[in-house]
């Protein structure tokens, strides 16, 4: 087994050609998904069963089923129903695009939720105490105390969320979109040359990964500036 | 719903073999796991260099890209093979469902390794300090000492890499295996209703995260079973 490396240096820039899909798709469903999520979490947390109780069978249903299944619902599935098919929104469920958006943003939503709930369940009680002594409302407190502390706990498990995302992007080209995985799928439809265009395309993901993490964690350390005495 | 009738057998063969999958998946990936921390905590360099970038490699990367490059993969270099040696075949691959199951235990327990070593430095160091001064041999130490303690420890952790592991079985509909979600994809090309059909997948695949979450409520309770007097 020879690896044809013209081939590999022929592909790589036609996979990369799709890297700005994968990082459209990566961007505008984790930016939607994350304001999903701080929905979902106000629900959780509102402490009324009528808000709550919907989060949480929202949350065990996008959790219990697999993506692929999830997109498949959304783009084959939908327009068999006629409201959908009239609703102001086909235009956007008509496009893979549009689905793939849908579907990973509510996918992520439900995963990142309970992220950020462990995030303010991690909050130090006394905090919250001292700051109701000095007389802050509960909103004030909220907002001034527990989403500070609780971003900074939240975030090494958001991050692993975001990377998880970055890998569910690569689900896309099941709906026909050419991100980088699906240009690859292509290419290896053509060539049939699957070692060195996998392989190639697993070097490309792996360092979408790393940046992730290395963002993630240079964030991290800044956020965190003010405690690193005490770890 | 009407659609369905017809169809019941052939989605109940198609959890049949999610379940067969799941289990064989779920033994590799333990083994994997095992594997792994067994390398990552062993005083070896190669063996510890090994198992990090086993982990850095099937945990950066997409699931599908990984589940291809086995299938693809494997199929050219047999299909070379065999042609080595009649050029009369043309195409030879090994079976969807190992290619699968492989694949994705390869991807799970590369997420179990970094559980189950944590677990492993989390049992108390006393606990092997006094199976030593009883006079226990290292292999008694590991069978009755670690393993208990470590599973207490790894056993929520391990409930996540199940789940991701059930809703895995999922892509390995794209090369072809007759899984819950092939069956909906032939089911539609009959009946024309993919929205009931990949409806039906997805209840399907939650049933099967209840079970398995029910299941890990059961084994945790029984694995901290000595442990409930103290609280």
């Amino acid at each position: 087994m020879i690896f044809d490396t013209a081939l590999i240096l022929d592909s790589i820039p036609k996979m990369l050609f799709g890297i700005g899909l994968t990082f459209q798709l990566l961007f505008l469903s984790a930016a939607l998904g994350l304001v999903l999520a701080i929905i979902l979490l106000l629900m959780r947390i509102s402490g009324r069963w009528y808000l709550s109780a919907p989060t949480m069978v929202y949350i065990y249903i996008f959790r219990g089923t697999p993506i692929l299944v999830q997109i498949f619902i959304i783009y084959y599935g939908l327009p068999q129903l006629e409201f959908v098919r009239d609703s102001v929104f086909w235009p956007i469920l008509r496009e893979p695009f549009g689905c793939a958006i849908l579907a990973l943003t509510l996918n992520t939503g439900a995963y990142v939720s309970e992220i950020l709930r462990g995030g303010v369940l991690g909050v130090d009680r006394g905090l919250k105490e001292a700051g109701a002594a000095l007389g802050l409302s509960a909103r004030h407190r909220f907002i001034y105390i527990t989403t500070p502390i609780a971003i900074r706990l939240a975030l090494p498990a958001y991050s692993n969320d975001v990377i998880s995302l970055m890998k569910s992007t690569a689900l896309a080209s099941t709906i026909t979109l050419l991100d980088m995985m699906g240009i690859a799928r292509t290419i290896v439809a053509e060539t049939y040359a699957p070692y060195e265009i996998f392989i190639s395309l697993m070097i490309i993901y792996l360092a979408l990964t790393w940046m992730i993490q290395r963002s993630f964690g240079w964030i991290e350390k800044r956020m965190s500036r003010y405690v690193r005495s005490e770890a | 719903m009407e659609a369905i009738t017809g169809w019941w057998d052939d989605f109940f063969w198609g959890s049949v073999a999610v379940a067969r999958i799941f289990v064989t998946a779920l033994i590799l990936t333990v083994l994997f796991g095992l594997i792994g921390a067994g390398a990552k905590l062993s005083k070896s360099r190669v063996a510890k260099s090994i198992a990090g970038g086993y982990t850095v490699v099937f945990r950066g990367t997409p699931e599908i890209l990984v589940l291809l490059l086995f299938y693809f993969g494997s199929a050219v270099t047999l299909t070379a093979i065999a042609q080595a040696f009649d050029p009369e075949i043309k195409f030879v691959d090994i079976p969807p469902f190992w290619a699968g199951s492989l694949a994705i235990a390869l991807i799970v327990g590369a997420y179990a390794t970094e559980t189950f070593r944590g677990a492993f430095l989390g049992v108390d160091p006393g606990q092997i300090e006094a199976s030593r001064a009883l006079g226990l041999s290292n292999l008694q130490t590991f069978i009755y000492v670690r393993i208990p303690a470590m599973w207490r420890l790894a056993l929520p952790p391990f409930g996540n890499h199940m789940l991701s592991l059930i809703k895995d079985t999922a892509l390995i509909s794209i090369i072809g295996l007759q899984e819950t979600l092939f069956v909906a994809e032939q089911a539609i090309g009959t009946t024309g209703k993919p929205f009931t059909m990949y409806i039906l997948v997805g209840a399907i695949y939650l049933g099967f995260s209840t079970i398995i979450t029910l299941s890990v409520m059961v084994l945790e309770k029984y694995a901290n079973r000595h442990l409930e007097v103290g609280r």
